[in-house]
């Protein structure tokens, strides 16, 4: 597993054997001093930022109780840096027949239930602030939006986007391998978002063609010898086109190095009709860490200040194996199928939260949590360290506001009420205006606790409805 | 060395004709297996005798691929003897991996017979229990038979049934008993499904829908169901697995046999003799290549003739030139040997030489009664299973048949040409692909989907315009079986849901998603190429139905399915060989057919060679480049008179007295006839007044093949090999093959006579020119002229000596030699195998005469048509077969 974090740090020492050269650095201390200056009134704030981080199938609320004692462990580091809010639920936006993998998932940042099968209910909290301060637009260069991830079940959108635009549809295309963040973060594509975009999709239609002759050139090809060599052919010039079509882009001068290509599964084959798939923990992570060293990245160099990452969608169907290594200690081996005795859907790691039961251990549940609150961590402490304070002696997790959540506050789908209440969030402390170093049980619905963050932000506008009675959830603020 | 060289080559994926022959032997020599006391083989995929007496190994005795052996998990549950397994207690026991070959080869037919002679314990076993599965768990099988009590139930997928194989088929009450039975399960392709009880039928019933949602990766169990949950007790004798419906004779004599039988031998028995497989694949080669230039019918030099096996036995002047058996007492071997033969020509390479010497030693077996100088050197390596990718041609009609669009200005200007190889521009192996194809059919995509209504076209296969993934898939589903001519795997839904996930993701719309979708459907493998399967057993396989309606429209349309031919191919139709020639009479009858039999023309003729026509101007001062379209324009009408406005057999295309013209044209071809119509209309003419003219040979868009010397080389070579399928060697380096030109007082024919007379040329150019003598009074450009343009007067008579005959005929005139051409068997053959591989897109070898030879047979027992003769490849093992290639899967 890659365990080095890609940071500034790191690619001033260089990453794979690459060394980068001081222009970067003073480039991007440059551009971070410049758009900071130019979008505030006052010259010692900090630009406003605002990312969402979402991990798939939650934390049951009964195991939130026990802090950093149980599975919120690996987030003890930072817990000066965030408050954990418990008690907060999204009950109003249960969809009828619909269980809180897609609709929960849905309620997370933006505390409305879907609207179709792409387009949620309302706008994320990222976006409306986005819109609050940068009414026009943001800065030249910089990204106005950036939806990254590792993740693999795709059936409905809100279950791994999270960030809506104002009207609900989703704010950017997400971009699911590093080298496509990379690109969309580095690369020198000096055209409109929508080109970016159209490129995206036309990048997921060269995908499908690829992995079609390489399933007409691999063991289960239904062809012969002569014709797999002829189709073998075409594929390497369908690889020669991607190449001039894609990978050949120009990047921007200060660059890091482009990143290593994916060896997971993306696209539908990463999603093979919701059976899940077969993935070692080494796998994952080394992925997610890159996504999340260069997302990180994008923020350091201030190349984006709004968007969203996920970790794992909603209702993830993973069948994980590989041993769970926490400070140095193994604390586990995951081996989904074979300790749950399934194969296909039923032998992936959801089976855990289908089983919790609040009487009993649930070490596998526990296990899975404790990881996914490992890597959020790996994640934020990027944005934690020394080299990552701005003008006001702040780190850049401290002054932005990142909102970490998930789609339920119990995996079982037997209880709605119970399902979307408990949902876990934390929050960092978005240059001191909201509390942190608490764990704080707010009591009130997402929707409430949401517009006082916004309201904490200076946002213009509000989520849910304009008539809604306004309920701020002080608690939470500083 | 020499007999791994042979194996080594004849090892090589060979030649579809080969395998057929193979397969055709065996099904008359196993036709009769039952009635000498042999169970049947063929079909069979796996057989269990149970003759281990101990052991947790059941070892699969069907002796046919990788054998799909059995393990018992608790040996405690069972009780074994000398064919025999008595399940004592609930027990599990499966096949040691799935039984992919089996399951894929019913996937493809939808034929399937599962055999079993056992004894059930008791009469209370219910569920039903599971005698025989070939299942996931207790809701997902491919097949299973059991009991329900005191009947037997027998549950099989298809797209009818579930996907538990319910409704089942069951035995009336009553009709199982504590006895051993002998229980036979059949369903053909059409459904048909009987249910036998020691050899009678019992149950009766069609189990619509197809077999292509049948899993490949069940296991086979026994005695229970994978989820050990529907245990059944009782005693096995005998278990066997077939890929075809048993006849109802056959499971009669299996039930007479009983379970103690023997099973037909194995293929391996019935194989070609080796030796005739070499001198087929390797000698007949290297006679074509070396010998025949001197020794063939025509020339014959020291009287020794190789070209056919009766000639070649008689030996020549010095005596017998083969003893079988003894390559040391063979005067050719010794002769070879010494490189004292070919004489004048380069020596045979070691290879060559040890596979002679081989073939004679082993006996000299010759497998072909002549053999054909062109098909035998070929390179077999062209005849292999090559993926045919579309031609441009084809592209365009297949885009224009799926979604709609006239891409045609748009492909012809940005996919590469297909180039010509073996005559015709559909040669499989030559259709390679370059950077250019990739990337034009990725711009040939988005402009296609630009000019569709997408939506319209989506809401064909589903009204629902939804995202979710039910809907998705039902989209897919139905719409990649349209464009991509068969059903989609769940691979490429898979493959497919994931673009319009990305498109959701990215805030795009349905229209959005469903018009990427198209995109990479149109980009696909299965769309760029005809698809096939080609991997199985190493034997041959019928085709699937899908299959079979590409491979029929693909053949006479050039084109992809329509809907009556897909809706075929969905319901089973396409099993049954009267409703596939109801099929094939449909299509003939379709103007697309017509479109494609102007294609082969134009590409056997070559006439696209026209468009590059330049005459020397101080030749032909009058030359009007129009003339060449004039050309091809009458060429093409003409083909479509003979062929389809007046049905005329085939062969007419070589003498009916007629022809279509402009004024321009006839004018140029000095024709006796009057043009009444407008100077560029083409117009049909009859040619009394001009005798010397009538069918192919003599338009321009043939003669012009001279070049402007009006060559007696290049017009000969085109009748020997376009018309006669003969050839020669090339001319030996170094030869000044440059056009001599006439000058005063002497003629072309007069140049390739003193030719034909020379020591070193004459060997061969006997053997061409003359077939061209017939052609002397047409001129470099077809005019018909007495005397050329020096003054020397043309003469048009002379003699042709058939490829395989000893005594030339002769002939008075142009005329004449087009009536022996046209009436020649030969002749006749011969057009037959250009319609074969055209209709192939493979060049044809000397191993598929018997079944070239069967289809001109038939074709010109129905008038000898080009509709005949399609029709007849169209039924023939070529189209309704596939060859496979052995894997390692069982």
């Amino acid at each position: 597993m890659s365990t080095s974090s890609l940071n500034r740090r790191t690619f001033l020492r260089g990453i794979g054997g690459v060394a980068i050269g001081m222009p970067f650095l003073e480039e991007m201390l440059a551009t971070s001093a410049s758009a900071a200056a130019a979008t505030s009134a006052n010259a010692s704030a900090v630009p406003v930022r605002a990312f969402n981080v979402f991990f798939g199938l939650g934390i049951p609320a009964p195991l939130q109780t026990e802090g950093y004692d149980g599975v919120l462990e690996p987030l003890k580091g930072l817990k000066d840096q965030l408050l954990i809010m418990r008690s907060l639920d999204h009950v109003r936006c249960d969809e009828s027949g619909i269980n809180a993998h897609f609709d929960g998932a849905s309620a997370a940042f933006t505390a409305e239930p879907p609207s179709g099968e792409a387009k949620s209910g309302g706008p994320s909290i990222d976006q409306v602030i986005r819109h609050s301060h940068y009414a026009d637009s943001l800065p030249p260069g910089m990204v106005p939006t950036l939806v990254g991830g590792t993740f693999f079940r795709r059936s409905r959108v809100s279950r791994y986007v999270h960030s809506y635009n104002l009207d609900g549809t989703v704010a950017a295309t997400m971009q699911e391998r590093p080298r496509d963040l990379f690109d969309r973060v580095f690369g020198k594509v000096d055209v409109a978002d929508n080109d970016v975009r159209k490129e995206r999709l036309k990048r997921s239609v060269l995908d499908s063609v690829v992995d079609q002759y390489k399933f007409y050139t691999g063991a289960r090809s239904p062809l012969g010898n002569v014709s797999k060599g002829r189709i073998k052919d075409h594929l390497d010039r369908v690889r020669e086109f991607e190449q001039r079509a894609y990978a050949m882009k120009e990047h921007a001068a200060d660059a890091p190095p482009l990143p290593p290509e994916s060896k997971l599964l993306h696209g539908g084959s990463a999603d093979p009709g919701g059976e899940g798939i077969d993935i070692t923990l080494d796998e994952l992570t080394t992925e997610w860490r890159l996504m999340a060293d260069l997302y990180a990245l994008a923020i350091q160099t201030d190349r984006v200040r709004f968007g969203s990452l996920t970790f794992l969608a909603a209702g993830e169907r993973i069948r994980l194996t590989g041993d769970y290594i926490f400070n140095g200690e193994k604390r586990f081996e995951f081996d989904d199928a074979n300790q749950l005795r399934a194969s296909g859907s039923a032998g992936c790691s959801h089976e855990w939260w289908h089983k919790f039961n609040p009487k009993k251990d649930n070490e596998q549940l526990r296990m899975h949590a404790h990881m996914k609150m490992r890597e959020v961590a790996y994640f934020l402490e990027r944005l934690n360290e020394d080299d990552t304070r701005e003008a006001n002696g702040k780190t850049l997790l401290e002054n932005a506001l990142i909102t970490v959540s998930t789609e339920s506050g119990d995996g079982r789908h037997n209880d709605v009420k119970r399902e979307l209440s408990g949902v876990f969030h934390a929050v960092s402390g978005a240059n001191g205006r909201l509390k942190t170093g608490e764990i704080v049980d707010v009591k009130s619905e997402g929707i409430d606790v949401y517009n006082t963050m916004l309201d904490a932000m200076d946002a213009k506008r509000h989520l849910g409805p304009t008539d809604r009675e306004k309920r701020p959830v002080d608690s939470i603020r500083a | 060395m020499g007999s791994n060289l042979s194996k080594n080559l004849v090892n090589q994926p060979s030649l579809m004709a080969f395998y057929l022959r193979i397969a055709l032997g065996l099904c008359l020599a196993l036709a009769s297996a039952s009635s000498e006391g042999l169970r049947s083989r063929t079909g069979l995929m796996a057989l269990y005798d149970f003759n281990e007496s101990q052991g947790t190994d059941i070892k699969d005795v069907a002796g046919v691929g990788a054998p799909l052996d059995l393990e018992i998990e608790k040996i405690t549950q069972v009780t074994r003897q000398k064919g025999a397994l008595k399940v004592t207690a609930r027990a599990m026991i499966k096949s040691k991996k799935p039984a992919a070959r089996f399951q894929a080869a019913v996937k493809r037919t939808g034929e399937v017979t599962l055999e079993a002679w056992v004894e059930p314990a008791n009469l209370k076993q219910k569920g039903p229990a599971r005698i025989v599965t070939l299942s996931k768990d207790g809701s997902n099988r491919n097949l299973t038979l059991g009991q329900e009590g005191n009947q037997f139930s027998v549950r099989m997928r298809t797209k009818k049934t579930s996907t538990n194989g319910i409704p089942s088929v069951d035995t009336d009450k009553g009709t199982l008993k504590t006895e051993l039975t002998h229980v036979v399960y059949t369903r053909d392709r059409t459904g048909r499904t009987y249910l036998y009880l020691n050899g009678e039928k019992a149950e009766e019933k069609v189990v619509e829908g197809s077999t292509s949602n049948w899993a490949t990766g069940y296991h086979l169990g026994l005695a229970n169901e994978m989820s050990n949950d529907r245990a059944w007790l009782g005693t096995y004798h005998l278990v066997a697995l077939y890929s075809r419906d048993l006849l109802p004779h056959e499971v009669r004599d299996h039930y007479r046999l009983g379970p103690n039988a023997k099973t037909a031998p194995a293929p391996e028995l019935a194989k070609a003799d080796p030796n005739e497989q070499l001198f087929d694949e390797a000698i007949a080669p290297i006679f074509a290549k070396h010998c025949l230039e001197c020794h063939d019918t025509a020339t014959r030099k020291g009287k020794l003739d190789l070209s056919s096996k009766v000639a070649a036995t008689e030996g020549g002047s010095e005596g017998k030139a083969i003893e079988p058996g003894h390559a040391d007492q063979s005067l050719l071997w010794d002769m070879v040997q010494a490189d004292e033969m070919p004489e004048d020509r380069d020596p045979l390479s070691p290879t060559e030489k040890a596979l002679l010497k081989e073939g004679i030693d082993g006996g000299a077996k010759w497998a072909t009664k002549t053999i054909d100088p062109l098909a035998h050197k070929r390179d077999r390596r062209a005849t292999e299973n090559w993926v045919r990718r579309l031609t441009l041609s084809e592209y365009i009609e297949t885009v224009r048949s799926a979604v709609g669009v006239d891409i045609s200005k748009e492909a012809t200007e940005l996919l590469p040409k297909d180039l010509r190889a073996d005559g015709f521009n559909n040669t499989a192996y030559n259709l390679g692909v370059d950077f250019e194809h990739v990337e034009s059919y990725a711009e040939l995509a988005s402009i296609i989907v630009s000019r569709m209504d997408v939506e319209a076209f989506a809401q064909r296969f589903n009204k629902r315009i939804k995202f979710t993934d039910k809907d998705m898939a039902t989209l897919l589903q139905r719409m990649g079986t349209w464009l991509l001519r068969g059903p989609l795997e769940d691979h490429e839904i898979i493959a497919y849901r994931g673009i319009s996930t990305t498109v959701a993701s990215g805030g795009g719309t349905y229209h959005e998603a469903v018009a990427y979708i198209v995109e990479a459907m149109l980009q696909s493998p299965r769309f760029i190429y005809q698809v096939e399967n080609q991997r199985g057993d190493g034997q041959v396989w019928p085709v699937s139905e899908y299959e079979l309606a590409s491979r029929l429209s693909y053949m006479l349309w050039g084109s992809s399915p329509d809907k009556t031919l897909m809706d075929g191919a969905e319901k089973g139709r396409l099993y049954d060989r009267v409703e596939v020639e109801k099929e094939a009479d449909r299509m003939l009858e379709d103007p697309r057919t017509i479109r494609r039999s102007l294609e082969f023309a134009s590409q056997w003729l070559n006439l696209g060679r026209l468009q590059n026509l330049r005459p020397n101007g101080d030749l032909f001062p009058n030359w009007n480049p129009v003339l060449a379209g004039d050309m091809k324009a009458e060429t093409l009408a003409f083909f479509k008179e003979v062929v389809w406005e007046e049905g005329r057999p085939l062969a007419d295309l070589l003498n009916a007295p007629f022809t279509f013209t402009t004024q321009r044209l006839a004018e140029h071809y000095n024709l006796a006839v009057t043009i009444d119509r407008a100077p560029t209309g083409l117009q049909r003419v009859n040619l009394d007044k001009d005798k010397a003219r009538g069918g192919l040979l003599t338009h321009g868009s043939i003669l012009t093949i001279g070049g402007d010397e009006a060559s007696t080389v290049t017009r000969g070579l085109f009748v020997l090999h376009d018309l006669l399928r003969s050839g020669v060697n090339d001319p030996p380096p170094g030869v000044d093959t440059t056009p001599v030109p006439s000058e005063p007082g002497r003629t072309q024919r007069s140049i390739a006579e003193e030719r034909i007379k020379s020591r070193s040329c004459g060997g061969c150019h006997q053997k061409f020119e003359p077939l061209a003598f017939g052609l002397s009074k047409f001129d470099g450009l077809g005019t018909f002229l007495e005397e050329d343009h020096f003054g020397n007067k043309l003469q048009d008579d002379g003699e042709i000596l058939f490829p395989g005959d000893s005594k030339a005929i002769p002939f008075k005139s142009s005329a004449e030699l087009m009536d022996l051409l046209a009436k020649s068997p030969l002749v006749q053959e011969n057009l037959t195998w250009k319609v074969t591989q055209f209709a192939l897109g493979r060049p044809l070898v000397g191993s598929d005469t018997p079944h070239i030879e069967k289809i001109h047979a038939q074709a010109q027992k129905d008038g000898g048509t080009y509709k005949a003769i399609l029709k007849a490849i169209a039924l023939s093992d070529y189209i309704q077969s596939t060859r496979t290639e052995a894997t390692n899967e069982s």
